[in-house]
């Protein structure tokens, strides 16, 4: 893999904004930082990560699957209209946190797998060129490094780049992303992985250690699942979406019909665990009928099934955001080490 | 009161006593966070779970919202909004009077993360508190500002910030009173077009995911199934379509008319800053006008809109 640096942030964004991708980025909008299609000149870097996660560039909290409308031809047939996945833009997305980028690694091994393909993912993430933005000033809820991550980490980027003064030092890490920058012009070979290293312990040691999870991830599910705790943690969960949402690695949806006399979409929206209306069958049968089982299932999700199901990887990846956001203080951090007593 | 320390030496003694006296089961208050800008509902069952209790200026919800259909005799540390609030679910029926006791605490407003963030930019890493200030601290610097600087927007128009009225015991020494809402702003926007009014009240909304933490962290939206979630038949789309995300704040507004109390408890649970109060600050208004009613004043008189007399006027019926 190559290295390389620019000697100018935004002649470097103009050429990747020139090269036929579009270009998301994290930008301020009436003061909130978010990552969106962006002109160069409008890309944020004096941000700590951005308000929401950036998953909604790949997974949209609102999603049209197909539309349909009636054949005027053959009464009661309607006719299927394709989206044009085809047509979706690769884009280069630029500024991901290694907490995020790490995050989507997680979504896509949901998406996809050696059991399904999900197509609507699959054409916006692996059509992305992923530019990770070291963090050299980590945010006060940040603990990437608790889960096993870095604020240098490089899981799920095609490339990881850190400021150098009014530059950027940048390290390829796939073949997309060295395919990418060989194709930029304004790029100065090397010095960037040796200075790299050095920051990245800086920035490490000002993280919290590693949380101690051993114990809950070789623990039996059952044993975790039927700990006293969860039902004091639940007491006081609102049940309410946000640490759902704001969760880069919360990945579930509720598949819709919309439709009127004319015709219709079926489309796919953000669910959230923590509602009632998530789990309730036709029947009225509810296999999670109150908060305790909830919130045990969004943190076993979190710290027991992912790992199970992905190789160990964890399902927080510490960008802190449900830790700010939680309206009442449920702190991941502290269910993580209830469920290791 | 001397000091916040004194202040959460009396809240854990009241706590304790109200355990021991049989007043209570469970003591329902707040602990310390984790985080800065946060702390976390505490429901204390044993005069040792009563030591985590602490006054905080960063209650991010209404401790009332906890009352429906809870099991049991509870205590509240109630601020002025909480008291009110709880006298709310009391007079709606969600609560019995004789399961509740409340111990007030005189209140000088909650503190606005957002408020305090647009003045100081640098990352802050902890923040504590005394009665009157807020200490941030970050990289190598520290800095005060007083709590009346920063409070959150409901706090500013507090009609109840020492809630002697309705609590059982009271705590800390009396809250200076504050001038209540003159609703000026709203009476300039009255008078505005309707296509500005619905531009307004559109624009404040824009950003909502429909995550729904307002609802869940208000004390009047306890209804087993809200109307969003009504799925036999669905009522409403569930996309952020913004002609649904509008009719869920404008249904929930009118649902709440004459019953909310200003705790600001939805302001403060939504992570998008949303200013929800909007909708239900013009109701309060119409309200107070037309019936003379304030929510959560008294322990026997009911909501306008949720009574009905031979009597009232029905001119609007043609
Ligand atoms: S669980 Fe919380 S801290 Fe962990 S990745 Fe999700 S939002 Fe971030
Ligand atoms: S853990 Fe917090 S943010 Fe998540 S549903 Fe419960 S109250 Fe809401
Ligand atoms: S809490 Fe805020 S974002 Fe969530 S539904 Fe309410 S207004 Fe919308
Ligand atoms: S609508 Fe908002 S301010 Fe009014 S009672 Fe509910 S949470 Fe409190």
């Amino acid at each position: 893999m190559a290295e390389y640096t620019v000697k100018d942030k935004l002649s470097f964004l103009k050429a990747a904004a020139g090269s036929g991708r579009r270009l998301l980025a994290p930008s301020s909008k009436d003061g909130r930082v978010r990552l969106a299609e962006v002109t160069p000149d409008r890309v944020a870097f004096d941000y700590l990560n951005t308000h929401l996660s950036p998953k909604d560039a790949f997974f949209p909290q609102t999603e049209k699957m197909l539309a349909f409308h009636k054949d005027a031809a053959k009464p009661g047939a309607f006719v299927y209209q394709p989206l044009g996945l085809d047509k979706i833009q690769p884009t280069v997305v630029f500024g991901l946190r290694p907490c995020d980028a790490r995050g989507l690694a997680v979504c896509d091994r949901v998406f996809q797998n050696d059991r399904f393909t999900d197509p609507y993912w699959k054409t916006k993430y692996e059509g992305a060129v992923k530019i990770g933005l070291a963090c050299q000033a980590p945010g006060p809820n940040c603990f990437c490094t608790a889960v096993g991550g870095s604020p240098f980490g490089e899981d799920g980027l095609d490339v990881l780049a850190f400021t150098k003064g009014e530059g950027l030092g940048l390290k390829t890490l796939t073949p997309a992303g060295d395919e990418f920058l060989k194709g930029l012009s304004g790029l100065e070979s090397g010095g960037a992985a040796g200075e790299m290293d050095g920051l990245k312990k800086a920035a490490e040691s000002r993280l919290p250690g590693p949380l101690d999870l051993a114990k809950a991830q070789a623990a039996p599910v059952m044993e975790i699942y039927n700990q006293p705790h969860w039902k004091e943690t639940a007491d006081r969960c609102l049940n309410c979406g946000t640490c759902t949402f704001f969760c880069p690695t919360c990945h579930c949806f509720d598949i819709q019909d919309e439709e009127n006399e004319r015709g219709g979409v079926r489309m796919r929206n953000w669910d959230t665990c923590m509602s009632w209306l998530y789990t309730i069958h036709g029947s009225g049968h509810n296999p999670r009928p109150t908060k305790t089982e909830r919130v045990r299932q969004r943190f076993m999700h979190k710290l027991k099934y992912i790992p199970l199901k992905q190789g160990g990887a964890c399902g927080c990846v510490g960008c802190g955001r449900c830790v700010q956001h939680c309206p009442v203080n449920i702190d991941i951090r502290a269910v993580a080490v209830d469920m290791s007593k | 009161m001397t000091s916040l320390a004194d202040l959460n030496q009396n809240i854990q003694t009241a706590a304790r006593r109200a355990l021991a006296d049989g007043r209570a089961e469970v003591v329902f208050g707040y602990r310390q966070g984790t985080a800065p800008f946060t702390a976390a509902p505490h429901f204390a069952r044993t005069p040792e779970d009563c030591g985590q209790f602490v006054w905080t200026s960063f209650a991010r919800v209404n401790l009332a919202a906890y009352l429906p259909k809870y099991p049991g005799k509870v205590a509240l540390i109630a601020r002025g909004c909480e008291a009110r609030s709880a006298v709310g679910q009391v007079v709606e029926s969600q609560f019995p009077r004789e399961n509740l006791y409340v111990i007030g605490v005189g209140c000088q407003g909650m503190v606005d993360p957002e408020a305090v963030l647009a003045r100081e930019k640098r990352p802050i890493r902890e923040v504590t508190e005394d009665l009157t200030t807020i200490n941030l601290a970050g990289d190598g610097w520290t800095a005060s500002l007083p709590k009346a600087e920063v409070l959150r927007r409901n706090c500013k128009t507090c009609v109840c910030r020492t809630p002697k009225d309705l609590a059982d015991e009271m705590l800390g020494g009396d809250a200076p009173p504050l001038p209540a809402d003159d609703f000026a702003d709203l009476k300039a926007l009255a008078a505005k077009p309707p296509q500005e009014k619905m531009a307004y009240f559109k624009g404040l909304v824009k950003d909502c995911l429909r995550c729904y933490a307002c609802r869940q962290a208000c004390p009047l939206c306890y209804c087993p199934v809200c109307f969003v979630d009504e799925t036999r038949p669905q009522w409403l789309g569930k996309s952020n379509d913004a002609m649904d995300t509008f009719t869920f704040h404008l249904l929930r507004a009118f649902h709440c008319a004459g019953r909310c109390t200003s705790c600001g408890a939805c302001e403060a649970a939504c992570p998008m800053d949303i200013k929800l109060r909007e909708f239900n600050r013009l109701l309060e208004e119409e309200v107070q006008k037309d019936w003379q009613f304030v929510p959560g004043a008294s322990w026997d008189q009911k909501p306008p809109l949720t009574t009905y007399r031979p009597d009232d006027e029905a001119d609007f019926i043609k």
